[in-house]
Parts: C-alpha cells; structure tokens; sequence
C-alpha cells in the first residue's frame, strides 16, 4: 500500500497481486499471518478485492489469519466484504480465535467450536466426543468447514494404517 | 426552440431544482437545441444542487446543445456561491454565464479555507485524487468534533466516501467526470454531501443482469429496486460484488443520515429507520426530467448523536 489507507477496486487490486505474488513465493507454508497494524482504515471495495479475494482463491489450500486487533471499523468492513463472498477470516488475538466473514451455519457449528479449540481436530476424535453423531455424518461435516474456507486439512496415515485427513484451525 | 428553467428567489433544495426542472419540457430534449437557467435576485443554491445542475449542464453540453447560466444578481448571490464551491472551475467552456464568468476562482483562491465545505472535486478514471475521502471525512469530523465517538464516526464516513466515490470509478462507463463536494449547514443543523456522476445509472447497469442472475428481483419497481441495493448489496457483476453500496448505506443509518438518490428519471428519499431504509419509507419521484446518471446526496443532522 502507497499509504496507511486502503481505498476501493483500484488499489485493492495492485495490492492483490503483490499479495499473490508473496503467497506464490512461499509454497511451503499453508497458513499466512496477515497485520494491519500500520494500515489506519480501508473501506469495504478494498478488503474485498485483497484479503478476502486472496482467501477466496486458496480455500481449501491455504489459511489467511489476522493477528493485530484492527479499529471497529476496519473490521467491519471486512466483515462485510467477507459476508458478500461468502469467505471466512480467522482472527487470533493472543490466543483468542474469531472468525469474521462468512457465517457458519447451525448443523456445523459444533464440529467447528471442536476444531477450534485444539490445534488439530479427527474425525474420529470428534465422533467420540460428541453424542449421536455418525463417523460418515462427522466426516460430512468436517468436508463442509474445509470446503467452505473454516478450516485446512492434510492427509495422514491412520492408526488403522489406512489415510485420513486431520482438520485444523487457520491460526 | 428554447428552454428556459428559472429557479425561484429562495432556496433551492433538490426537491425545488426537480419542480424547476419539470416547469417546460425537460433540458435533454431533443428539440430544445438552447438551454438557458436563471437564477433570480435571491436565489440561493444547495450544494446537492450545485453538483447535480454541473453534471446537467455539463451533460446538455455534451449534446451540443447552447447554453447559458444567467446569474440576475451577478456575483452578490448564487454565482458567488457556486465559484467559492468550484462550479465555474469544471464548467464546461462552451457554456456562457451572464453577466460574465467569475474573473477568478473563489474555489481556487480559498480551497481547504473554510471548516463548512469541500469544494467541489472531479472524479474521473484518469485523474483520481487519493486524498478526496480524507478531505471530506476531515470536514465532517471537524464539525463533529465533541462527538464520544469521534473515531468510529471518522472511520465510517470515511468508507462511506471512499464507497461513492469509487463506485464512480468503477461503474459509471462514461467520459464524463463525476463530482463530489460537502457543506455543513448550521442553521440547517445538517450537513451535506453531494456525490454525482454521468454515466449510467444503477439500474441501468443492475436490471440487465437481473432476468438472469436475481429473477425475483426483476419485477420490483425502481424504487424498491433501489432499496434493495442499498439492503442487500446488489451489483451488475453477480454475488461477489455490490456490497460497497450496502456498507455505505449501513453506516450512514447508523448515524441517522438521510439518503437522497436522483437517477435519470426517478429520485428516492430514503430515511433510516430502526431496522434500516425500507421501501415503506422511502419517497419516490417518477417522471423526473432526465439527468443521466447517479447522484446521490446523504444529510446527516447536526445533533445527532
């Protein structure tokens, strides 16, 4: 950013490909930490064509997770642009998670408060903490919050010897 | 054949500049080759007015049509007023003013000088000026200034500013340049911005789209169209995009400010109420003479809080 205010299309646009451009230069890492900690405000075009827009294009692949509080309302327009692309932003305020953006709805809820409150979440995990819920159900579940953007995942060896993937938290 | 649209020696208000207007047949007709606006002894104007009739004018230009401002009072009254706000400095040269254009320019000569106004400013694609919202945001905080909440407030009508006005930059699809300018009434106990373009208008850009990607929306009237814009967030370019709008008219509720939205032949009055603007609130304006465009004005009270 030329200056410590993001404003409209335009600009998040420039500062989208840069953004791109760093994410594209670090294959490795799955989960990027965002500050907006010297950004003063930026309006709702804006975060919709960088944060969110970047978000949106590697769901499922890798995390976007905002560390430093933000001003009421910075985080509010991004809440908003989030809402309107219907994409998750973690956010990690000293340990503190909040996710703004795209509303969770009420079937998956508990398996993301699961996810969320430990660093890597199992289906299988799950199914045993939680009452009435089938391994197949669960695992349905835990696909949606990946696909939807609430969580990543990787593929690991079972105990049983067998794949299967274990779910975390973008933070 | 001339037209000939003369205010009323008094303040005109948008709503007077759209009777003044609908007096004859309206200005973009096409057997109208001359237009000639005058403002009487004691003809005050409104800064939404200023900046509506500039894109008027400008547009009417544009058609090669003649035209003339004439000012009765000469510098004393509206014409002063509109050279302090820039009017003359983004008027079109073709365009003859009596008794003559300002000699300098009262926005030129005093830019950045008062506390109750921006000047008017152009917006265009190719000359954007990055510092316009903070300009207008800076006025507003200033005159709100013992206000609790002071930075939250700055912050939204900062995004509420930058959302207009890159919605010109991004939408409008004409050579034309787009206006902004703000000024604080205090006798009014209001405070007023103005934001308007030349290009299309909303609904010419949302409703083409809408048969295929919203179909139950494209039975709504205008004005209820409208209003969903600003509710939902609606665009031209599907799901993704149109949330500025929305955000824009979601902070302004929050401060009770009034929005004021002319497009080429209808014009909506939307106030806030607990649950936002609503079609049953809203006052709509059909058969208005055409003004291409969007112009939209929101007016905030002085003692709101």
């Amino acid at each position: 950013m030329e200056s410590d205010e993001g404003w409209g299309r335009g600009d998040g646009r420039a500062v989208y490909v840069k953004l791109i451009e760093h994410v594209e230069n670090h294959p490795g890492v799955l989960i990027f930490k965002i500050s907006f900690q010297d950004v003063r405000r930026i309006d709702i075009s804006f975060a919709s064509e960088t944060i969110v827009e970047v978000a949106r294009r590697y769901r499922g692949k890798k995390g976007f997770c905002l560390i430093d509080p933000c001003n009421a309302d910075l985080l509010e327009n991004l809440d908003a642009a989030a809402q309107r692309k219907e994409q998750p932003i973690m956010m990690d305020s000293d340990g503190v998670f909040r996710i703004v953006g795209a509303l969770v709805s009420q079937g998956l809820r508990d398996a993301l408060n699961f996810a969320m409150s430990r660093p890597t979440a199992r289906v299988s995990d799950y199914v045993c903490s939680a009452k009435d819920v089938s391994l197949t159900n669960a695992s349905n579940k835990f696909r949606q919050l990946w696909e939807k953007g609430f969580l990543l995942r990787r593929e690991e060896v079972a105990e049983s010897g067998g794949m299967e993937f274990t779910y975390f938290r973008i933070a | 054949m001339r037209i000939e649209i003369k205010f009323p020696s008094t303040w005109v208000d948008a709503s007077t500049f759209e009777k003044s207007l609908l007096a004859g047949i309206g200005p973009h007709e096409a057997s109208a080759p001359e237009v000639v606006f005058t403002f009487p002894v004691g003809c005050k104007v409104m800064i939404e007015v200023g900046v509506r009739l500039l894109s008027l004018v400008n547009q009417l230009d544009t058609c090669c049509k003649r035209i003339r401002l004439e000012f009765e009072e000469g510098e004393e009254g509206a014409m002063g007023y509109l050279n302090r706000m820039g009017f003359f400095d983004h008027l079109s040269g073709n365009v003859d003013v009596e008794p003559s254009r300002p000699l300098y320019s009262g926005a030129a000569m005093y830019a950045g000088g008062s506390s109750r106004l921006v000047e008017i400013a152009e917006i265009n694609a190719t000359s954007r000026d990055k510092l316009l919202p903070k300009k207008l945001t800076e006025v507003l905080t200033r005159t709100y200034n013992t206000r609790d909440d002071l930075v939250e407030f700055e912050n939204a009508t900062w995004t509420i500013f930058s959302e207009l006005i890159d919605n010109i930059f991004s939408h409008s699809e004409t050579s034309l340049a787009g206006y902004a300018a703000l000024q604080v009434y205090p006798r009014g106990n209001s405070l007023k911005v103005a934001v308007s373009d030349s290009g299309l208008g909303i609904m010419d850009t949302l409703r083409p789209t809408l048969e295929s990607e919203l179909p139950s929306l494209a039975s709504l009237s205008d004005t209820d169209l409208l209003v969903e814009v600003f509710r939902q967030g609606l665009s031209r370019h599907g799901s993704d995009r149109g949330c500025g709008l929305k955000g824009s008219a979601q902070k302004a509720m929050k401060y009770n400010a009034e929005l004021d939205v002319r497009l080429p032949k209808i014009r909506v009055l939307l106030t806030p109420g607990q649950e936002g603007y609503k079609p049953n609130i809203a006052h709509c304006y059909k058969d208005l003479a055409l003004l291409w465009g969007t112009h939209i004005c929101f007016t905030f009270r002085l003692d709101s809080e």
